[in-house]
């Protein structure tokens, strides 16, 4: 039966979309040329943003922030650690969410998930449409049914993530008993069959293991099983990678785009690495200081940001479609204290193209371009004529 | 794993020896033997050839790491040899008496437990202090437990209760903490956003790893108890190791006292040893070394 699901799934995507679901042949190619990838030339990227396009019209929504605002009530006052955020995800699709460290990505998606830490975490405001549903509004059994049957999360740190006195059987089968009813004989085997999905040999054996006897790369691929046991329709990966060394970040991110196709689930991708983004996003929504500033097609952002965020964090990482560029700038400055937001543009004290309105008013999330292209910056006009980001 | 028990176990043997070594100088420190104790009362009326007729019976004369080996060789036959004082032999002074401070620490640390785990993690929960009063009523005297269940039951859970509830308080606040700790753990938050049922999530994920450091303080508590609880034998009138513990320094009874100081090591030991087959057996990290 639970081949049976995956094989629904895959039906149901070729139905939705014949060009994706189709083509056996092609996927298995896909897969082969998994583990080289990490140096593919950027041409190749192209069909990334270009999915995401073609379903745009196809699909419906999947979820939908509007508006949150999830606070943490601290000594030094409230944090607004996601300030009136809205963004959505559309069934299949994958979006980036993306920014430095501090700026909220976790906290929402951990409020998604309705996980953030009580009782100094809240969620103060706004919806979380899932399917129709205000996940806000549900109650808290509700809220569990939803949660890994669902909607599967993979957290950033494999090491501390699993439970070091459960065998991985145990953590993989628990959640297919408790939600999809499943024998401990049947979970058995539909564990056997998630760990050999997700690329770890000898499933059977590696069952009867325990997490300390696995590498970094083998657990977090073990999470991606967890997160994806029970069919969910999203899956939200909070840095999937960061903790884990450069080529094996490369393979758990190919696998994770891998199956998010043939499953057809959704993906939520927390980074903050936009290299990272261009090769595996439809739609990135790049974040800072608990706000969204600037979203579009992975392929837009790229190529043409219009927040001087955008910008700063594009010349902070190294491109692979610029071999021969030698320098990096960072970002200079450091991100504002979330308890004392400026009234203003909170980049304005890094921002090069700051000007006097953008310390007095704070610029809205406004339309710069056709094909749902937005920016929160005054200046983005100015920035359209920078053209090539990388001066 | 039975290999990593395995060297535990050997581990205890040069312990036990240096245990046995310790006690033996220390003992001998204390000013005093037992001769000299027993006829001080009668000051005078025995003459020093008496008195050194009587040391040369019970070997006190022969030079100190002679009377070690002699002592140490017995006791790897498990012969412990006759009290100094009595002249009973010790194993059997201890026997009874043994079982009585063993009954009692099994029992406290029963009620400890049943009381401690589940007070801990509703404290844990909850975020309270808790605070129970117990009433006992003074036994009788004691009747081993094959003798008469009842009756032995009936005399040992009063002092069991009263040890056991203090013991519980330290128990019950080390649950309360290590449960405290790993509700905030990372795997904690992936069982939640896994969508399983709060108990489940308790029982399964967060205790199993509470537990460590609770079968710490448990096990050595009861260790301590074995020992004999002096007070609490006093108070309910118990003959146990407690009271032939202050017997036995009283009387400078060598023989007794370092029988008693190794019976308490071994236990300690021993307690130890299955301490960590506990922990090997809860963390698969001990077990899989
Ligand atoms: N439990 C908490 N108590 C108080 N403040 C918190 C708590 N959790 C998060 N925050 C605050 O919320 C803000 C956003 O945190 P979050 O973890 O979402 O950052 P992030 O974007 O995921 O960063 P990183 O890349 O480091 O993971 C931070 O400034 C942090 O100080
Ligand atoms: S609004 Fe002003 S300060 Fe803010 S990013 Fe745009 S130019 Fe910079
Ligand atoms: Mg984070």
């Amino acid at each position: 039966m639970p081949a049976l699901a995956v094989a629904r799934f895959e039906r149901r995507l070729c139905r939705r979309n014949p060009v994706l679901g189709g083509g056996r042949k092609e996927r298995a190619v896909r897969r082969a040329t998994t583990v080289g990838r990490g140096a593919k030339p950027p041409a190749e990227c192209d069909e990334v943003p270009l999915r995401g396009a073609t379903l745009r019209g196809v699909v419906g929504t999947l979820l939908e922030v509007r508006n949150l605002q999830t606070h943490f009530a601290t000594r030094g006052g409230v944090v607004r650690a996601v300030d009136g955020v809205s963004w959505d995800v559309r069934e299949g699709e994958t979006v980036a969410l993306v920014g430095e460290s501090g700026c909220g990505k976790s906290v929402s998606a951990l409020s998604i998930m309705r996980l953030v830490a009580a009782p100094a975490g809240r969620i103060v405001g706004g919806q979380i449409l899932f399917k129709g549903r205000d996940l806000l509004r549900l109650g808290e059994e509700e809220m569990r049914r939803v949660r890994g049957r669902e909607i599967g999360m993979v957290f950033q740190e494999p090491m501390t993530s699993l439970n070091p006195v459960l065998n991985i059987g145990r953590q993989l089968t628990e959640g297919l008993e408790i939600h999809l009813k499943l024998s401990p004989a049947d979970a058995r085997r539909r564990a056997e069959e998630l760990l050999a999905m997700v690329g770890i040999s000898d499933p059977g054996r590696r069952l009867r293991q325990y997490p300390h006897q696995f590498s970094g790369g083998m657990r977090q691929r073990m999470m991606i099983a967890m997160a994806l046991a029970c069919n969910p329709s999203l899956v939200l990966a909070d840095e999937p990678t960061t903790a884990l060394d450069v080529t094996i970040q490369a393979q758990i991110l190919e696998l994770m785009k891998d199956l998010s196709r043939r499953l057809g689930v959704a993906m939520l991708i927390i980074t903050h690495n936009l290299g990272v983004v261009a090769r595996y996003a439809d739609r990135v929504n790049v974040m800072y200081a608990g706000r969204i500033v600037e979203r579009a097609t992975a392929r837009e952002v790229y190529g043409r940001p219009r927040h001087p965020y955008t910008l700063g964090l594009l010349r902070s990482v190294p491109r692979l479609d610029e071999p021969r560029r030698a320098r990096l700038t960072p970002i200079e400055g450091q991100p504002p204290d979330l308890t004392r937001l400026p009234p203003g543009c909170a980049f304005a004290p890094r921002c090069a193209f700051c000007v006097e309105r953008c310390t007095r008013e704070a610029p809205p999330l406004a339309e710069v371009d056709a094909g749902g292209h937005v920016s929160a910056c005054w200046e983005a006009a100015r920035l359209e004529r920078v053209g090539e980001p990388v001066r | 794993m039975a290999k990593y028990l395995l060297k535990r176990f050997f581990l205890m043997l040069p312990t036990l020896f240096g245990v046995a070594l310790v006690t033996f100088v220390l003992i001998r420190v204390i000013p005093g033997d037992v001769v000299e104790l027993r006829y001080s009362g009668d000051r005078g009326a025995v003459s020093q050839e008496v008195i050194d007729q009587e040391r040369h019976r019970i070997g006190l004369d022969q030079p100190v790491w002679r009377q070690f080996f002699t002592w140490l060789a017995g006791i790897v036959r498990l012969d412990f040899g006759t009290s100094m004082w009595t002249g009973a032999p010790i194993l059997q002074e201890i026997k009874l008496r043994f079982a009585l401070s063993l009954q009692v620490a099994i029992m406290a640390t029963i009620v400890a437990v049943v009381l401690a785990i589940p007070l801990g993690v509703l404290a844990a929960l909850k975020h309270l202090f808790l605070l129970i009063v117990f009433k006992w009523l003074p036994p009788m005297v004691y009747t081993p437990f094959w003798v008469s269940p009842r009756q032995n039951l009936a005399q040992l859970i009063w002092p069991a209760l009263a040890v056991g509830y203090r013991y519980s308080a330290v128990a019950t606040r080390m649950t309360r903490s290590a449960m405290l700790e790993v509700l905030r753990e990372d795997y904690i938050r992936t069982a939640r956003a896994k969508g399983l049922v709060q108990n489940l999530i308790l029982s399964r994920h967060a205790l199993k790893n509470a537990m460590l450091p609770v079968l710490t303080v448990v096990a050595i508590e009861f260790a301590f108890l074995i020992g004999g609880l002096v007070v609490t034998e006093q108070v309910f009138n118990l003959n146990g190791i407690g009271l032939l513990f202050v017997q036995a320094v009283a009387h400078r009874d060598y023989t007794l006292l370092q029988a008693l100081v190794m019976l308490v090591a071994g236990m300690f030991i021993l307690v130890n040893f299955l301490m960590d087959a506990a922990y090997a057996w809860l963390d698969p990290r001990i077990r899989y070394r």
